[in-house]
């Protein structure tokens, strides 16, 4: 491995440890005032008036009517608004926000608010939609020829739940307008995001908006666009107050009720085979973007691109909508619309071999895609695809053929085994064209007279390391001691736009630009004087370039890889399941610390288990999320799985640093279709087509399975 | 104007109190603090020995209500069910503070502590300062989160009969490891004597508004020999069939029923085929 | 009417006023300022609020600060001089087991309250012992690691 890997001691490890790094609700609410949502109860209504109490000396209400500049929050379409004034889409969607000095008479405040609505016809299932918000196709070869000389034609439907990010540290923002100045500081993950949603409303110029990002304590995609809409809320907040501090920072079941989560899914797949080969695909991906379209369409770009897997099949139509709700906005979440659609691939793949009497593993072998392949969107691999050797020691850490083959023959007693395997890519960093020609990246360097330099961008180290991973790098092409480089927590006013931290594009893309100034820096070199260099964004040559319209291109630059087997044993008096075991095996490229990647993809790999069976969250028949608290939104604790057994397989991207690929999603991506892979082999089952598995599902399984036994 | 902080040393001290002011008892205060609820008056339990201790006699384990689940499980006395049964609560953190007598006074169906006693036919010490009586736990409770105690009375001791606690079995159903809520559990007690059950108790958890158990239905084997009890177990079984009406929640009532039916019927296939020596 | 209470806070005497119902987080953090403690959820579930009282391993959020009337609260402020803490300190650097960073305070305490009553515990009682302190981001195999290397490299500490 290359020596950057070797570990270092993560610069933000102190301060977190011993408890002086501060988050946005370190920040007490001492001489702020308390800011606190007035939200819809309804699903889908009419505002017809809004009656506020009488406001004791200091309080106020803040609505749609103070909002300075347009009452929309930018997201990509501009569709929400940041406080509603005559209808309301989803239940919390905000309405007002009350600001005052104590957060107790604030809240007695907010209930006291009265709001008259007339009910209107709630859309809450997607299949009930009447808006369509993105509708996008694509295919290749011929599809209807391929299905017409078909041996066998396969239809299945797969669905996917939500998901929360769950980061410990809920959504919070701090506003405050001063001598023409706003600044806003808070917990996320793109500052610059957040500045053009403040300038939006706030009417005011970029030199009049700063934004800074406090320690944040994850984000996993949900402070990706949601920070925008509070932090306009406290921004406008902020400008009626000027002087006052406006502090909104959300309880815990505030948050988990009313912040967005991953798109829950619902896909048709059509799969032909000729010859014991799937010679087609004709697909169809539905994602239920909630009350506004937020992040939807580059979801459901990520998601309809992977359709269909890692699987080299030449003919192929995609379609893919994403509809509104009257529901939660649901926006990014780790693997951004992919792991909804390697679900239903991996799943298609393991029952058409079961159907032919072929080992799953084999069959995926038999159709993986390999260097200079075309992809879903007839671009190419250019890079080798590493699968066949991670399959290898995947299988080999596993013992996979061996348990596979055990617990195909009928079990009994009183725990049901079963082993799965999947396969599946990321597209490492922004999809399509993104990068090139809405992001444009800049970097800079300051190196100071002293010898020292501050790596500047706007990427947030959110968890994921890159105040680490830039100054490796930077140290590294400089060969400065890592205590001379330092990355702080970006500040609009202090750093340049180095894009989003998203789409795993930071140490990828904003990295290798980092790493393509310290080169810069270090031919200009002079002691004792301080001097600043920066690069831009350039899309790499060998790129064919994407065109959203016909899908067609390179979706993105290079791939990063995933392998994982899961192992559960099934209680059969009671359905519930016991991790025993998961095994995978990633390649993000090199890694700019060994020990850092390791810990993304094991968290990854964990929240990915959760995704399979633990978390459940659903709205009711009103369209409220029931599920809003830690203790009725369940994530595994440490109690509940053994070990897990990651390793690396370094295949260099040669235009990322050191050879570095994307790595933060790519972990959850595929962990589901493994997962529900090893439970249908436990219940001697097939057909298991939607996440999460309950265990009262189990249940009723291994129950028919005992009737089919005793008769 | 400054208010006293209830934190008498003695039962006594603490009864007296009781008798005085109206205040809500807190022996741990794990369900009492999830609530936001400002400006209560809490009697602090912590500091009265005679609430705290865990002792046995010949017939019962005395435990004090305000034992914490980790005195419990760092007990010598502390017998393997509840041992168990105070492991699978919560986390380390909750068990630190939490105690079986909140475990038991809070009255939700749910709590693991409780299902023991139930099991066990566990009997309460209830105290006030006019004097103190004893109710079986099955009559302690009225229905979920009431029970019989007087504004007055603080419930002070646990009595857990010893002599049928050895050939015990408990399970948890939670949605995880740790840190969860039962769904459904299950406590089941069973001895045998010269060949025949001596002594048959379930109690089944977080299926309704208290805790089920159900001494008639369990009589239906007590007394038989195995091989009488293996052929009445269809009976017996058909007995908690119908006498199991779960309540329904995040897991449906069916699930509830279905798991109650299978941990029952495997406890004593189990317990019959093992113990032919009994 | 307020109950005046008198604690030991990360070594100090603090004499403390109000309603004695409330969150010991509130009050750790709200009134004292002591914002190492953090919050997560507020009932129990998440273990972000950890602290130590009197030794033992307590979510400060479902403690009525009434309770440590004449108690030792100590929080990772309270902590973080000791040489446990170094141990665990650079063990968990070694491992990288920190990420965002807001489970990390709760669980290096809950980590002590472990290695105080079991100095060499396994991979499965190290689990146990943090089970209650939920992390989004790690999969605690890093968190679970730097703990036993905490307890091995720590000898006699604990």
């Amino acid at each position: 491995m290359h020596q950057i890997s070797q570990h270092v001691m993560k610069k933000d490890h102190r301060e977190k440890i011993d408890g002086t790094a501060l988050y946005v609700g370190d920040f007490t609410q001492q001489g702020a005032l308390c800011a606190r949502l007035v939200r819809s109860p309804h699903a889908h209504a009419r505002i017809e008036a809004i009656h506020y109490p009488r406001f004791p000396e200091g309080y106020y209400k803040v609505d749609a009517a103070d909002v300075p500049g347009e009452n929309i929050v930018h997201v990509v379409e501009d569709d929400s608004p940041v406080f509603e004034a005559d209808e309301v889409m989803f239940i919390g969607d905000p309405v007002a926000m009350i600001i005052g000095p104590d957060p107790a008479l604030v809240d007695q405040l907010v209930a006291a608010t009265v709001i008259d609505y007339r009910e209107l016809p709630a859309i809450l299932d997607i299949h009930d939609s009447d808006k369509v918000f993105f509708d996008y196709h694509y295919h290749k070869g011929d599809i209807d020829a391929a299905f017409a000389v078909a041996d066998k034609i396969y239809e299945e439907d797969f669905q996917t739940p939500y998901q929360e990010q769950a980061y410990l540290e809920t959504q919070g923002v701090i506003a405050c307008f001063q001598d023409g100045q706003l600044t806003v500081h808070g917990s996320l993950q793109c500052p610059y995001y957040v500045q053009a949603a403040v300038i939006k409303a706030c009417g005011l110029s970029a030199a009049q908006v700063r934004i800074q990002q406090d320690y944040t304590g994850g984000g996993f995609g949900g402070k990706e666009a949601f920070p925008s809409f509070i932090a306009a809320q406290a921004a406008v907040a902020a400008m009626k107050m000027p002087g006052k501090s406006v502090r909104l920072v959300f309880d815990r079941r505030e948050d988990m009720e009313f912040t967005s989560k991953r798109h829950p899914s619902c896909c048709h797949y059509k799969a032909a085979v000729k010859d014991g080969q799937v010679t087609a695909l004709d697909i169809q991906v539905l994602f239920n973007s909630g009350a506004f379209t937020t992040l939807s369409p580059v979801v459901l770009q990520r998601g309809i691109i992977a359709a269909p897997g890692v699987y080299n099949v030449p003919n192929l139509r995609v379609n893919g909508q994403a509809l509104r709700t009257h529901t939660v906005p649901t926006g990014a979440y780790r693997g951004f619309g992919a792991p909804q659609t390697f679900f239903a691939i991996e799943r298609l793949l393991d029952h058409i071999a079961a159907d032919l009497g072929q080992e799953p593993i084999d069959f995926k072998l038999a159709h993986l895609v390999k260097q200079g392949d075309a992809t879903s969107t007839s671009g190419l691999y250019h890079f080798p695809v590493p699968l066949p050797q991670m399959v290898a020691k995947v299988m080999a850490a596993s013992d996979f053929r061996s348990k596979r083959t055990a617990w195909a023959q009928p079990q009994s007693g009183r725990v049901r085994k079963g082993i799965g395997i999947a396969l599946w890519f990321h597209g490492a960093g922004f999809t399509g064209a993104g990068e090139r020609d809405h992001i444009k990246a800049v970097v800079r360097l300051r190196k100071l007279a002293d010898g020292s330099v501050e790596v500047l961008g706007s990427n947030t180290d959110i968890g994921q390391g890159i105040k680490t991973t830039f100054a490796k790098i930077v140290a590294n092409e400089l060969d400065l001691p890592l205590e001379l480089v330092n990355y702080h927590n970006p500040d609009t006013a202090l750093v340049p736009d180095s894009g989003p931290t998203v789409a795993s594009r930071s140490l990828m893309t904003v990295g290798e630009l980092f790493r393509r100034a310290a080169v810069q820096l270090k031919e200009q070199w002079q002691d004792g004087v301080e001097q600043v260099v920066e690069e831009h964004y350039h899309e790499p040559d060998f790129m064919l370039p994407f065109d959203l319209p016909t899908f067609h291109g390179d979706s993105y630059p290079t791939f990063a890889w995933g392998v994982a087997a899961v192992e559960l044993g099934f209680d059969s008096l009671t359905g519930q399941n016991d991790i025993l075991g998961c095994w995978a095996c990633f390649d993000v490229g090199t890694p700019i610390d060994e020990q850092i990647v390791i810990g993304q993809m094991e968290g990854g790999v964990l929240q990915g288990l959760g995704y399979s069976a633990m978390e459940q969250m659903a709205y009711d028949s009103t369209g409220r999320i029931r599920n809003h608290s830690y203790s009725d939104y369940i994530i595994p604790c440490a109690a509940d799985v053994p070990k897990l057994d990651v390793q690396l397989h370094v295949e260099e991207f040669p235009f990322g640093p050191y050879g570095a690929k994307g790595a933060g999603e790519l972990p959850l991506v595929g962990i589901a279709p493994a997962f529900i892979a090893a439970a249908e082999q436990a219940l001697a089952t097939r057909g298991l087509n939607h996440i999460p598995l309950t265990a009262e599902e189990s249940l009723a399984y291994l129950s028919a399975g005992q009737k089919e036994l005793a008769k | 104007m400054v208010k006293a902080n209830y934190m008498p040393t003695s039962l006594p001290e603490a009864l007296g109190l009781m008798a005085e002011e109206e205040l809500i008892p807190y022996a741990g205060g794990t369900d009492l603090m999830v609530s936001e609820a400002p400006g209560r008056d809490f009697l602090f339990l912590e500091r009265i020995p005679e609430l705290t201790q865990i002792s046995q006699d010949d017939q019962y384990l005395h435990i004090g209500a305000a034992v914490t689940f980790r005195n419990i499980l760092a007990s010598d006395l502390t017998p393997a069910l509840l041992r168990e049964a105070a492991a699978s609560i919560a986390a380390p953190a909750i068990r630190n503070t939490a105690t079986l007598g909140g475990n038991i006074a809070n009255a939700s169906p749910k709590g693991d502590g409780a299902l023991i006693c139930w099991a066990a036919d566990a009997q309460l010490v209830l105290a006030a300062a006019s004097g103190q009586r004893t109710v079986d736990i099955a009559d302690f409770y009225q229905g979920r989160g009431t029970t019989i105690r007087r504004a007055d009375e603080l419930l002070v001791e646990i009595l857990l009969p010893k002599r049928w606690l050895a050939g015990a079995s408990f399970c948890k159903v939670g949605a995880r490891k740790a840190l969860a809520i039962s769904r459904v559990s299950f406590a089941g007690l069973f001895a045998a004597e010269s060949g025949q059950i001596a002594h048959l108790a379930v109690a089944l958890g977080a299926v309704a508004d208290t805790v089920v158990r159900r001494p008639k239905i369990d009589a239906m084997l007590i007394g038989k020999t195995f091989s009488e009890a293996k052929a009445a177990l269809p009976d017996y079984l058909q007995a908690w069939q119908a006498a199991i009406q779960p309540i329904r929640g995040r897991v449906s009532a069916e699930y509830r029923k279905l798991v109650c039916l299978n941990l029952i019927e495997d406890f004593l296939v189990e317990r019959l085929s093992s113990a032919h020596n009994g | 009417m307020k109950t005046q209470l008198t604690l030991k806070l990360n070594g100090k005497t603090v004499n403390w006023e109000g309603d004695s119902s409330r969150k010991l987080l509130d009050v750790l953090r709200d009134d004292l300022g002591q914002v190492d403690v953090k919050c997560g959820c507020r009932e129990g579930e998440c273990g972000a609020c950890s602290v130590l009282i009197d030794g033992l391993l307590v979510n400060s959020c479902m403690f009525a600060v009434g309770a440590v009337d004449g108690r030792e609260v100590t929080t990772i402020e309270g902590y973080r001089d000791t040489d446990r803490f170094r141990a665990l300190d650079k063990a968990f650097a070694d491992v990288s087991a920190v990420q965002c960073g807001y489970c990390i305070p709760g669980m290096v305490l809950a980590a002590e309250a472990l290695l105080a009553a079991n100095p060499r515990p396994t991979d499965a009682e190290v689990r146990a012992a943090i089970s209650g302190n939920l992390c989004r981001c790690t999969g605690y195999n890093a968190i679970v690691e730097a703990i036993v290397e905490a307890s091995e490299e720590g000898e006699g500490l604990w």
